[in-house]
Formats: C-alpha cells, sequence, structure tokens
C-alpha cells in the first residue's frame, strides 16, 4: 500500500476543526495520489466534508498541515488552492443557467484581449476540450440550463481540466443521475485516471465506491479509521468501519408516552413509485422513513402532503379519512410539511418573518377578511421567543436569518397552524450542528405534546437517535421497520442500500 | 477626532434624508421647474384638468396592474378590458339602455376577459405573460370585427350623452364622479393589497410561489380573484372614458398599458421594500401626469413629449438609487 512520495499529489496530516462544542475534525488524514480514484465514506458528520472543505480553503482548520504537490501550503483560500491545481465539483450545480458552454468552462478565466471576452474563442476551446476529453459534441453556443444534469457534470469537469487541474474532488456527482448517465461519468473519471489525475470520489452508494474506486478512505467521527482497496474488501466491513457506535449528546433524550395513533395510512400506492405502504404513526411517536433517491420514500411524504396523488390506499388521521388531493386540504386537515427544498418551498427569503409564519395560519389572526396585525404580532412575537428564533425584528425579510434560523421560521408557520401531523422531509439539511440540535430538540417537544411526527430522512445517525422507529423504503416497498436495539446505523444502512438483499439476489 | 465623527455622521444622515425624501424632492423639483417654465401650469383649471384627464383613469388601470404584478404575473390585456367595457357600455347606451344597465354590462365584459385570462393561466398553466399577450390580439381582433373594422361610435346627443354627464359630470363635494371613484378605489385597493388576508396570499404567490402552494393557499383560486379584479377595474376605466369622451374608440384602451406598467414599476422602484404598492403606483401615476402635462405646456410636441417623459423616468430612478446606495 506504501506509495511513493512524488505519487503523492496531496496530504493532509493531523487536522483538527472545531466548530464551539462540536468536534468536527479530529486529528484527521487524507492522503490522494496521482492517478488513483479514491474514495471518501462516512455518515453524515464524519467529517468528510468538512476536511473536503479544509482543502477547498472555505474552512481554516485549527491544526494540521497540509502538503499539495510536494509543497507545504500554509494558508489556503479558494482561489489560491484552483492555482495549485485542484478542483472540486459541488454537489449543487454552480453553473450560471444562461452562460453557454464556452462562457461556463472559462468563467473567471476568459479568454481574449484585455477586458474583451472572445465568446467565438471560448467556445471554440470549450469544444476542442469537450470532444478531445470526453468524446462529447454540443451545438456551438448551447446554454448551461439546456444541459442535462449529467452534462452539467461534465462541463465543471471540463472547467478544471481547462485550468490544468491535477487533483479532482467530486462531491456526490451521481445524486442527481440516472444510470446511463453514471455510467458514462465514471468511464470519463477512469480516463482521467489514466492521464494521472488524482480523482476523489464522495458518495453514500456503496455500490458505485466498489465499482470505481482503487481505494477507499473510511472517515467516522471526524477522523481517518482505515483506507482499503474496495475490490477486496466486502462491502459490509466497509459499512462495519463507517458506523460510529457512540451518538453522543447530539441527539437530546426524552421519555413520552406513546397515545392514540394519530397518522394511519394503509395500502398506499403510486404507480411507478411504491405500492402496498401501511404504517401508523401514534400521538408523540416520531417515526423515521428513509430510502435512497428514487426508493419511494420521498414520494410518500409527497403523497401525504397532496404534492402528488395516490393511486390508491387510505390515509387518515385521527380516524378521518383525508382526500389528499392538493397541499390546500392536507392543511385543512392538519398535516403540516416541513419541504427539503427549504428556499423554493419553505420560507419565501423575500417575505418578513411574521408574513412567513402566518402564513398558513392567517384565518386565526383575521376577521372579516382582514388581517389583525395585533393578534398576528401576539402570536408571532411569542413563537419567535419560543422557538429562539435569532432575528433582528420581527419584520426582518427572512433572507436575512441564517440557514437554521430560516428552518426553524418555516416550523414555526406549522406550530402557529397547531398541526396535528408533522412530516418533515430532510429537516437538516444545510443546517449547522447547533441549529441541528435545536430542531430535535423542537421535534421531541412537539411530539411530547401529542403531535405525531414523521421525519424522511437520508441521515441515518439522525433516524436512530431521533425516531421511535424507523421504516425502510427499497425499491418502493416498506423493507423494514427497525425499533428499540434493532433500529441501529448497521441495520437500517444495509436495508437502504440493498446490501443484504443484493447479496442472496432477492429484493426484501 | 470626535468632530469629524460627528461630521460624518451628520452628513450620513443628510444623505437618508435625502434618500428617504428623493421621490418628494424630485416631486418638487419636476413641479418646481413647470411652474417657473408656463405661467398655467400651477393653475387650479390646470391641476383639475391633469387629475380628471390624465390621473383618475391611468390611476384605476394602474391600480389592477399594481395587484396583478404583486402577485408575481403581469396583464397585457388591459387595454382590451378597458376597451370591451367601453364597447359594450356604449352599445347599450346606444340601443337605449339606461345608464345602470350600460355599466353592468360594460363591467361585465371586462369581467369575461379577466376570467378568460384566469382560466389561461390557473386551468392551463400558461405564464401570465403570454396568457393576457394572447388575449390581447384576440381581445382586438374582437372589437375590430364588432365595429366594422375600427368605426368610432359616437353619442353625443339626445338620451344616451344625458346618460354619459349623469356620470362624468355629477358633481359630489364639487369633485366629478370619476374622481370619487378613484378616491374610494384606492382605499378599497389599498386596504385589499396590504391589510387583507387576500392581500397577504398576493404578496407571498409573489414573494415564492411554492411557499404559497406548500402553506396550503389555494394559489389558482387567489390568482384568478387577482386577474378578474384586475380587468374589472381596468373596466371601470373604460366605462368612464368613455362617458367623458362620450364614444367609445375602438383599440384606445392599449393606450394605458404602457404607462400602467411603468407607474406600478416606478413606485415599486422608490418603495423601501421594492415591493408593488398602492401609494407606489400613485405617486408614478402622477409623476408621468404631472410631466406629460408639463411638457405639453411648455410647447412640446408629442413625440418629444415621450423622449421627455422617458429621460426624467431615468434622472428620477438614478438618483434614487444612487441615493439609496450613498446611505446605506
Amino acid at each position: 500500500m506504501q506509495t511513493a512520495k512524488r505519487d503523492i499529489a496531496v496530504s493532509m496530516t493531523g487536522i483538527s476543526k472545531r466548530f464551539g462544542p462540536v468536534r468536527a475534525l479530529e486529528n484527521a488524514n487524507l492522503e490522494i495520489a496521482r492517478g488513483s480514484i479514491l474514495g471518501l465514506v462516512g455518515q453524515n458528520g464524519a467529517g468528510k466534508s468538512t476536511i473536503i472543505k479544509v482543502l477547498a480553503g472555505i474552512i481554516k482548520p485549527d491544526s494540521g498541515s497540509i502538503v499539495i504537490n510536494c509543497e507545504t501550503v500554509s494558508s489556503l483560500t479558494p482561489a489560491s488552492v484552483e492555482k495549485l491545481g485542484v478542483h472540486f465539483i459541488h454537489q449543487d450545480r454552480l453553473l450560471v443557467p444562461t452562460a453557454t458552454v464556452g462562457e461556463a468552462v472559462f468563467l473567471g478565466h476568459e479568454i481574449g484581449l484585455g477586458p474583451f471576452a472572445s465568446r467565438r474563442a471560448m467556445e471554440r476551446r470549450a469544444a476542442d476540450l469537450l470532444k478531445r476529453f470526453f468524446g462529447m459534441e454540443l451545438p456551438a453556443g448551447t446554454l448551461v440550463k439546456d444541459l442535462t444534469t449529467a452534462q452539467q457534470k461534465v462541463v465543471q469537469i471540463t472547467r478544471a481540466l481547462a485550468q490544468k487541474a491535477s487533483v479532482l474532488v467530486l462531491d456526490e456527482p451521481t445524486a442527481a443521475l440516472v444510470k446511463r448517465e453514471v455510467d458514462s461519468l465514471f468511464d470519463v473519471l477512469r480516463r482521467l485516471r489514466d492521464d494521472g489525475i488524482a480523482v476523489v470520489f464522495i458518495s453514500h452508494y456503496m455500490q458505485e465506491i466498489e465499482k470505481l474506486c482503487d481505494r477507499v478512505t473510511v472517515m467516522r467521527n471526524g477522523t481517518n479509521v482505515g483506507t482499503v482497496d474496495p475490490r477486496h474488501t466486502p462491502i459490509g466491513e466497509i459499512i462495519a468501519m463507517m458506523i460510529a457506535r457512540d451518538v453522543g449528546e447530539m441527539f437530546p433524550k426524552r421519555s413520552v408516552t406513546l397515545g392514540a395513533p394519530v397518522l394511519e395510512v394503509s395500502n398506499l400506492r403510486l404507480d411507478g413509485s411504491f405500492e402496498n405502504i401501511g404504517f401508523n404513526v401514534r400521538a408523540g411517536e416520531i417515526v423515521g422513513l428513509t430510502g435512497l433517491l428514487g426508493s419511494g420514500a420521498k414520494e410518500i411524504v409527497q403523497c401525504l402532503f397532496g404534492l402528488k396523488t395516490a393511486d390508491g390506499g387510505q390515509v387518515k388521521v385521527e380516524g378521518r379519512e383525508l382526500s389528499l388531493s392538493t397541499p390546500v386540504r392536507a392543511v385543512r386537515d392538519g398535516i403540516a410539511m416541513l419541504p427539503e427544498d427549504r428556499r423554493a418551498h419553505g420560507v419565501a427569503l423575500g417575505l418578513s418573518v411574521r408574513e412567513n409564519i402566518s402564513l398558513a395560519s392567517l384565518r386565526r389572526y383575521s376577521r372579516t377578511g382582514m388581517v389583525s396585525r395585533g393578534a398576528e404580532n401576539q402570536a408571532v412575537d411569542s413563537l419567535i421567543r419560543e422557538l429562539s428564533i435569532k432575528t433582528p425584528h420581527r419584520d426582518a425579510l427572512v433572507r436575512e436569518l441564517s440557514g437554521g434560523n430560516q428552518q426553524k421560521v418555516a416550523i414555526a408557520k406549522w406550530l402557529s397552524c397547531q398541526s396535528r401531523v408533522y412530516v418533515l422531509d430532510e429537516p437538516t439539511v444545510a443546517v449547522d450542528v447547533g441549529a441541528k440540535v435545536e430542531i430535535y430538540n423542537l421535534l421531541n417537544r412537539l411530539a411530547g405534546e401529542g403531535a405525531a411526527i414523521l421525519l424522511l430522512s437520508s441521515d441515518l445517525l439522525e433516524l436512530v437517535g431521533v425516531c421511535d422507529r424507523v421504516l425502510v423504503v427499497y425499491r418502493g416497498r416498506l423493507a423494514g421497520s427497525f425499533s428499540g436495539s434493532a433500529m441501529n446505523s448497521d441495520a437500517l444502512l444495509a436495508a437502504t442500500s440493498g446490501a443484504r438483499s443484493n447479496a442472496d439476489g432477492v429484493a426484501a | 477626532m470626535s468632530v469629524s465623527a460627528n461630521d460624518n455622521a451628520a452628513k450620513v444622515s443628510v444623505r437618508g434624508v435625502l434618500a428617504k425624501y428623493s421621490v418628494l424632492i424630485a416631486f418638487a423639483a419636476i413641479v418646481i421647474f413647470f411652474a417657473i417654465a408656463s405661467p398655467t401650469f400651477l393653475t387650479p383649471a390646470n391641476l383639475f384638468n391633469v387629475l380628471v384627464n390624465n390621473v383618475v383613469m391611468l390611476a384605476i388601470v394602474a391600480l389592477g396592474l399594481t395587484i396583478v404584478i404583486s402577485s408575481g404575473g403581469i396583464d397585457l390585456s388591459v387595454g382590451v378590458s378597458v376597451d370591451m367595457a367601453s364597447m359594450i357600455f356604449v352599445m347599450l347606451l346606444a340601443v337605449g339602455y339606461s345608464g345602470v344597465v350600460g355599466v353592468a354590462g360594460g363591467l361585465g365584459a371586462a369581467l369575461i376577459v379577466g376570467i378568460l385570462n384566469a382560466i389561461m393561466i390557473t386551468r392551463l398553466n400558461i405564464s401570465p405573460f403570454l396568457a393576457t399577450l394572447g388575449v390581447l390580439f384576440i381581445g382586438q381582433s374582437t372589437q375590430q370585427l364588432a365595429t366594422s373594422g375600427g368605426q368610432p361610435i359616437y353619442l353625443t346627443s339626445g338620451y344616451a350623452a344625458d346618460q354619459f354627464n349623469a356620470i362624468a359630470r355629477t358633481a359630489l363635494f364639487g369633485m366629478p364622479t370619476p374622481v370619487i371613484v378613484l378616491i374610494v378605489l384606492v382605499v378599497a385597493v389599498h386596504v385589499l393589497l396590504h391589510r387583507s388576508v387576500f392581500g397577504r396570499y398576493v404578496q407571498a404567490m409573489g414573494a415564492q410561489p411554492g411557499v404559497a402552494w406548500y402553506s396550503g393557499i389555494r394559489v389558482p383560486r387567489e390568482l384568478s380573484m387577482v386577474h378578474v379584479l384586475c380587468a374589472l377595474l381596468a373596466g371601470v376605466t373604460g366605462i368612464l372614458l368613455s362617458a367623458t369622451v362620450k364614444s367609445y374608440v375602438p383599440l384606445s384602451g392599449n393606450a394605458f398599458l404602457l404607462d400602467a406598467i411603468g407607474a406600478t414599476f416606478i413606485g415599486t422602484t422608490l418603495s423601501r421594500e421594492r415591493k408593488p404598492s398602492v401609494i407606489g403606483t400613485l405617486l408614478g401615476v402622477l409623476l408621468l401626469a404631472i410631466v406629460k402635462n408639463g411638457l405639453l405646456l411648455v410647447g412640446w410636441n408629442f413625440y418629444w413629449q415621450q423622449v421627455g417623459i422617458g429621460v426624467l423616468v431615468f434622472l428620477v430612478l438614478a438618483a434614487s438609487f444612487g441615493l439609496r446606495r450613498v446611505a446605506h
């Protein structure tokens, strides 16, 4: 396994980083070799993204040293890292949608004379590069927004190559791709490896790691716990390395006596997505729901809120059957939804904290169609206090708040409705650790007050830490219900990734 | 040290005040300029003329557009609503119906335009721009077909003319009916947009339609209401217009479209929150009306008036932006 010194493109040693009381990285090491694809795996919160952000110059480490191309670098900035040939393809595409392919490839490094970018030269060079590296031909002047997600990834990679990248880091590049696109992306990455480029591939999908990577580094609790050859190591063994045994005080403890079933789902079916889904959520219970992208877990939640119309089945809230045709009905029936895309569906950034919080419950604060500002202000102020939403005042725009506080505003909107059922879709994505704990506390409080909570999450640690019971969806069916000691990350991970069913070739 | 800091603070606050009142200052400057340039500008007779002929009808159309633009949409067919109301109103009076029936028929015609827009936008999911553009084309052709290629209808004498006079000239507290109608509608739309539950939903749809939908707001219904209200308001202008000029001239409503959009967006730019508002729109309408009238009095012909308006709009907006940036 020992690699010669000159083959090491990046070497990070003893990296530590704390955010307040939370240790994000603790003496972590990462070695990236030229001409090889390194997988980087670990649970959410294991430190993968933090160590990548340290390398990208976005986060300053508290201690540790970084050597890039045999050169010790002291203070990294995103710009200086790019100059050293280290490029990052982030999970959310960061391309200007209305730019042409040429403009996107040379953004920030325009070709041309003085201040005048030569669009024609850029289009030609970009087309050359795309053809040479990927055999991809696009009509001249194609706009980024007209490309598929996979093509956009390729354009991003081309941008890195155009600037002589020697290290390429891809964060969850396959999350939004279909199988065929994944395969062609893998071909591209293998070709780059053969050209001597160091590739780092971060993924939750063990099968992809196994298929693509030459080595895989496993992170856990902020440090690297081992580097293995995925082709000669069983997936189960890698998963065992990933699982953190101690969840710590991230997840506040609670004790609640469960009441009668509040949400009852039976035989729910959405053709082409899931079928035969049945479960209950009792008053005071937090039930987790998880599954890989495309497993149907997300669609179940969408059906419950009327965003998609189920093709069959029954949903009851407190014994009353729901029609579930639109969110309008769902809200009336007492279902609250915390959507994953907070900016598009959760909070209106251009409205004030007050307007956001009262939006779903305005009727409560109005008489004959007129909003009573006094009643509204009072309710909003008490929610701001209760949830300790950090905002200068109730009329501040939500845009000015941090992600965690925006999420609290989105939750406050439903508290103001006094909903009975809370459906949460990835509520802690893009929320810092401190705010996460606050959100968990909030869920506990809601459950304590007798609400039924359904938590859709892909963060297995979160599910184990917060939920009373976790349902796993695999290929459109409930693959298992886990509670008590059976509810642990090993079991959940195995059930979601289908590792268990893949082993014996039978769908669970 | 402390002296210069104080100086700075004073300067900043002066700039802050300038930025805050830039609209009023610009307004005053324009009024003073025309008052000096034309002796008739500041006379009560002229100002009254501006109010009745330039402000009232444009302002009512602009109120409707303010609602639509607040909801994140646009209505390019306001001119058609104006014309349709005007056409049906005049035609009903021409065959001998009373003013009440005429007004009801005119508003009914505008209502149909609004419902057509609402159906295309909320049921067929066509973007407001394209849907109302389609209605604009259809509405224009309909008028030409109904008036044998665009023949105006004049009713300058007889029963119909009396009915027109009753609407246009009846005075309350010395004010003609159109001015009273405007005042009532300004108050009503202000309350509706800025105080009511419906108004809050409109703002939410304008700010982030997905959030409105995910909050259980009946977006299609509210959006339909938005477009129907806009068409009805434009219809009111159509009736007032016909009653004032005692005629129906096909396609005359289109003249309101760009001015009303302009007034609404000037109002948006000038408002603190950069959102359409009734007060802002009124300011925009007043600004346009005063500049038009002033340039006319100074003796500029129609084409140069357009240039003058364009330049003035730029100057006012640039000054507002610049001062705002300094203030921050």
